[in-house]
């Protein structure tokens, strides 16, 4: 059996208001604690996985890298001496680039975090500002640079299109510069206002518009032109890559593979069964300490919710469903106007269908059981 | 039920006085009604409430009479029989039938506000009826008062000498002693004969879950007995009375009523449609009456519109519910309708547009049910190749101008307003398509003009336009007043370039544009993008007069989905699939029920006040 693991990182320097991850500013005094309870929750949880190749590794947060590159490579000794971690796994960290320099660099990758994912968003410091971010365009350019000089082969770019003032030309330009740095991926996200957050609330009270979803279409569509373009390959609705370099733990997380995720509010995959941790810090830190295992809950996944799971993850990556899974001719309409295409067989979704996913979804599945 | 102490059975109806109270709305009539109970001591002060004679909570709550009710009140030996009447033009017929119940008639005025198109139609209903006027000014405590002003004008209304006019404030008690001797000595004692076969006007009716069918009678001629058997004349329907008695104020059995006398009777029914408002009740067999009293007409509908439900499984409940409503209420009419769009319901007829939201809430309040109504619209008459076909759904109505003539229903309306507002009630009115009729200044402040409008046009808001263009100073009355040619056509509305039944309406030519512009305008709000751009079309017959365009969905999709997501979005789409599962599909296009709901929505102002 072939898994990942997700390790979450709760700490940042700064909240940003349009984000609703488990994160938070200000805790930096838990960091000791926090990486010690990762070790024991990795070793509780080490015996279920026995006999699990480990394929990939991926820090997310929060910042991982708001840790020093001491305690990341510490982490992720214990996770190589508490579970079979393949030699060639891909292990990823995120980054925020205000966090980065030659000397912290060289120690992740020193401690063998090989590929280097980082939160770019915009390179227009208008839109940069409109997200709370706070770092500038320069430091990121200054950071891959950074990545480059340490010897970093495998870098990633994250960027979030429609925030409010982003016009259609500023989100070009931020496509070209990321081009013009060259990383090995990109990801490209369309702002999404969720309710319980600072922006969410901001715009509930009428104070910003929410986010165009048709200025969104087009900067999708200008995104799609702009990297295939620059040579990269468009392969789930958000992420393109250089050939080769698609992220291998996030295809796991699509093609259904077991993961298991340790820290606050880590969400595990495995044999039908979610589980996901305690979502509070502080709460997921006393319970690692008493030597229990942080689960806060779990669902186990019936016919037809794993039914539903693999059409709309399968969509997202482009591998397409087979057109036998749906009642009769239910995909003819959208292969007839073009939201879907039939690969010899496989229906994928174009890229006017990746933006209706849910609306494909939907119709394809509806009233459908697990067949 | 206690015992009867109203003393001796008289044989002579000289101690007897039957009359009502009639009044513009909020002059205070159900004030001076809770005061003669008072006055009388009918109901002990520690039972007394406000509103005492209004039932239905819907009726406390709207501030209206519904249902005619009466009540016997014993003073100094004379027994008055105080009968309500209902306060809203929508129950015109109604009124009528309580009236010809009366000998006479309190005619109760604000001494502030003054003469109102209401005290105008009721006046002309009572004094048509042959009723003895008692008028009353009342509130005459209030500062805002001019009893002098509002004397002469009531005076030169009624052609009296100004010290005829009582002086009451029916809120504090004052002169409401003098009003009760007023009402005895000038309302005649009711005339009849015992000996002559019976004949009992039926002037309301209702239905008790436990005793069935209970009518409330004016025995004109002839003696009721408790216990007989009966017959009605309209329906022809005999029955074992059961009990007859007296509001006393509660009901309280007596041994017959005789002559004159007003009171009710458990009829032995089980359905109000056998026992109308208006019908004559006599004996069964060779000792009843050849003839009915004059007056009964059918109830007939005014206004109709499509009830369904909104979740179509309800439809055998709805069903039901309009059975049971309908038990109590002779006058609202049903049968089956099947709409493309809205799937199977009822088109329903109603006395008016206040009618039709009681019924509506009764619906939604008692049987739980949650509905979506038509937009409501008034009968018409198509004539084509001689015939005359009588449409009350817009769905019956040819298309595209396919008659020869159309007509509609005509109301001729009473509206006073302050001289000041003069031209916008007319301008109004102008704009509504009334035939000025006549007009004539009640003082040099106030003016009481008739017009003959098209009922259509006035049943919906007009009457909050005509409020909100006179500052609430206008009042209006209106009664049906046949049918009238005109230019009407249908409206149709369509999506994808399919038409959508529901929303089909009947409009005069000349408003066809506006109608339909507004229509497709809030249908664009409403109808939620789809997969495809969706035309949304008003158009009369195959002729397009407006259009807007709901741009087709580019984008629906979750940016980000990790492990972390997946469930959330898994549940995400579970929810989305049972909201699809919910919307009704027009051709190909998915319209939320809520979207219905929304653009048949009434705008609010117009309906539910129900005052006037």
């Amino acid at each position: 059996m072939s898994a990942g693991i997700y390790v979450h990182v709760p700490f940042c320097l700064a909240r940003c208001g349009y984000c609703d991850f488990n994160a938070y500013a200000g805790l930096d005094e838990l960091k000791p604690r926090y990486l010690r309870a990762l070790l024991r929750e990795a070793s509780l949880a080490a015996s279920a996985w026995d006999g699990a190749e480990i394929a990939s590794v991926f820090l997310g947060g929060g910042t991982p890298t708001t840790m020093t590159s001491d305690d990341l490579g510490c982490l992720l000794r214990a996770l190589r001496s508490a579970f079979d971690v393949a030699p060639a796994a891909e292990v990823t960290t995120e980054a925020n680039p205000d966090t980065l320099d030659e000397v912290s660099l060289a120690g992740l990758l020193d401690a063998g975090y090989t590929r280097l994912s980082m939160g770019a968003q915009s390179f227009d410091p208008a839109v940069l500002r409109s997200l709370e971010r706070l770092h500038s365009p320069e430091s990121v350019r200054r950071a891959v640079a950074a990545a480059r000089a340490t010897g970093y082969a495998n870098v990633n770019l994250d960027l979030i299109y429609g925030a409010h003032g982003e016009s259609l030309e500023s989100w070009e330009r931020t496509l070209e510069e990321t081009i013009a740095l060259a990383p090995e991926h990109v990801s490209a996200y369309a702002l999404t206002i969720e309710p319980a957050t600072p922006l969410g609330r901001t715009v509930a009270r009428g104070d910003v518009p929410a986010p165009d979803p048709d200025v969104q279409a087009d900067m999708f569509q200008t995104a799609c032109s702009m990297l295939r373009d620059a040579g990269y390959g468009h392969y789930e609705v958000s992420n393109w890559a250089r050939p080769g370099y698609e992220c291998a733990h996030n295809l796991g997380y699509w093609r259904r593979q077991p993961y298991l995720g340790l820290g606050a509010g880590a969400h595990s995959y495995r044999d039908d069964r979610r589980w996901w941790n305690i979502r509070p810090p502080e709460e997921y830190l006393a319970t690692v300490e008493r030597g229990a295992l942080p689960v806060g809950g779990d669902e186990r996944l019936d016919p037809s919710d794993a039914y539903l799971e693999e059409v709309f993850l399968r969509l997202r990556i482009l591998e397409g469903v087979p057109a036998s899974w749906f009642h009769d001719d239910r995909a003819d309409r959208f292969l007839e106007s073009g939201l879907l295409t039939d690969d010899d067989g496989a229906l994928v979704p174009t890229e006017r269908g990746m933006l209706l996913l849910n609306e494909l979804v939907l119709a394809l599945t509806a009233d459908e059981a697990f067949r | 039920m206690r015992p009867y102490h109203g003393g001796a059975v008289s044989t002579d109806s000289s101690h007897i006085r039957n009359f009502c109270i009639v009044a513009h709305i909020d002059h205070g009539k159900s004030t001076l009604a809770d005061r003669l109970l008072e006055v009388t001591h009918t109901v002990a002060d520690r039972d007394m409430r406000a509103q005492y004679l209004d039932k239905m909570d819907l009726e406390r709550e709207r501030g209206i009479t519904i249902k005619a009710q009466s009540v016997r009140l014993l003073h100094e030996g004379f027994e008055l029989n105080l009968i309500d009447t209902p306060g809203h033009v929508d129950f015109t017929y109604e009124v009528s039938r309580s009236l010809a119940a009366c000998e006479g008639a309190v005619l109760l005025v604000d001494a502030a506000q003054g003469l109102e198109a209401q005290t105008l139609a009721n006046y002309h209903l009572a004094r048509d009826a042959g009723l003895m006027i008692v008028p009353a000014l009342n509130k005459i405590d209030l500062p805002a008062a001019e009893p002098e002003q509002r004397t002469k004008e009531l005076a030169s209304l009624l052609d009296c000498d100004p010290s005829e006019i009582l002086h009451i404030s029916a809120k504090s008690g004052d002169g409401v002693d003098a009003l009760l001797a007023a009402v005895i000595e000038r309302v005649p004692p009711p005339v009849g004969d015992r000996a002559k076969p019976l004949q009992a006007l039926i002037f309301d009716s209702m239905f008790d879950a436990y005793r069935g069918v209970i009518t409330y009678v004016r025995v004109q001629e002839g003696v009721l007995p408790s216990k007989a058997r009966i017959r009605m004349f309209a329906t022809r329907v005999e029955s074992d009375a059961e009990e007859t008695g007296v509001n006393a104020p509660e009901p309280t059995p007596v041994p017959e009523l005789g002559p004159g006398e007003v009171g009710y009777l458990v009829t032995g029914l089980k359905d109000v449609h056998q026992a109308k408002v208006g019908d004559t009740i006599t004996l069964a067999g060779k000792q009843g009456a050849h003839e009915p009293l004059p007056g009964y007409r059918e109830p007939k509908p005014m206004v109709w519109s499509g009830l369904f439900p909104a979740d179509g499984s309800d439809y055998a409940d709805l069903r039901d519910a309009l059975d049971r409503l309908k038990l109590s209420d002779a006058a609202l009419h049903f049968e089956p309708e099947t709409s493309k769009a809205l799937g199977f319901g009822f088109r329903c007829g109603f006395l008016g547009l206040l009618h039709m939201d009681i019924v509506k809430e009764r619906l939604e309040r008692e049987f739980d049910l949650e509905l979506i109504a038509t937009a409501p619209n008034v009968e018409f008459h198509v004539l084509r190749g001689g015939e005359t076909t009588i449409v009350h759904n817009p769905a019956e109505m040819p298309p595209g101008g396919d008659h020869d003539e159309v007509e509609e229903p005509v109301v001729f309306a009473t509206i006073i307003t302050p001289a000041d507002y003069l031209g916008a009630v007319l301008g109004l009115c102008q704009e509504r398509r009334g035939e000025l009729v006549d007009m004539s200044y009640l003082t040099p402040e106030r003016v009481e003009v008739h017009y003959v409008l098209p009922m259509a046009e006035i049943v919906f808001d007009f009457f909050d336009q005509l409020k909100s263009g006179t500052r609430g100073y206008a009042s209006l009355d209106y009664e049906p007043w046949g049918y009238q040619k005109a230019d009407l056509v249908r409206v149709d509305v369509l999506l994808h370039g399919e038409p959508v039944d529901a929303f089909s309406t009947i409009v005069h030519r000349e408003k066809a544009y506006p109608y339909g512009k507004r229509m497709v305008e809030r249908l664009k709000e409403l109808i939620p993008r789809q997969l495809f751009d969706v035309a949304v079309q008003a158009a009369i017959g195959s002729k397009v007069i407006a259009r807007e365009t709901v741009k087709a969905k580019r984008k629906d999709v979750l940016a980000k989905c990790y492990g972390g997501d997946i469930t959330r979005k898994r549940k995400l789409l579970e929810t989305q699939k049972k909201g699809k599962a919910r919307m009704r599909r027009v051709g190909r296009v998915d319209v939320p029920q809520e979207a219905f709901i929304q653009a048949l929505r009434v705008d609010d102002a117009s309906t539910a006040k129900g005052k006037k």
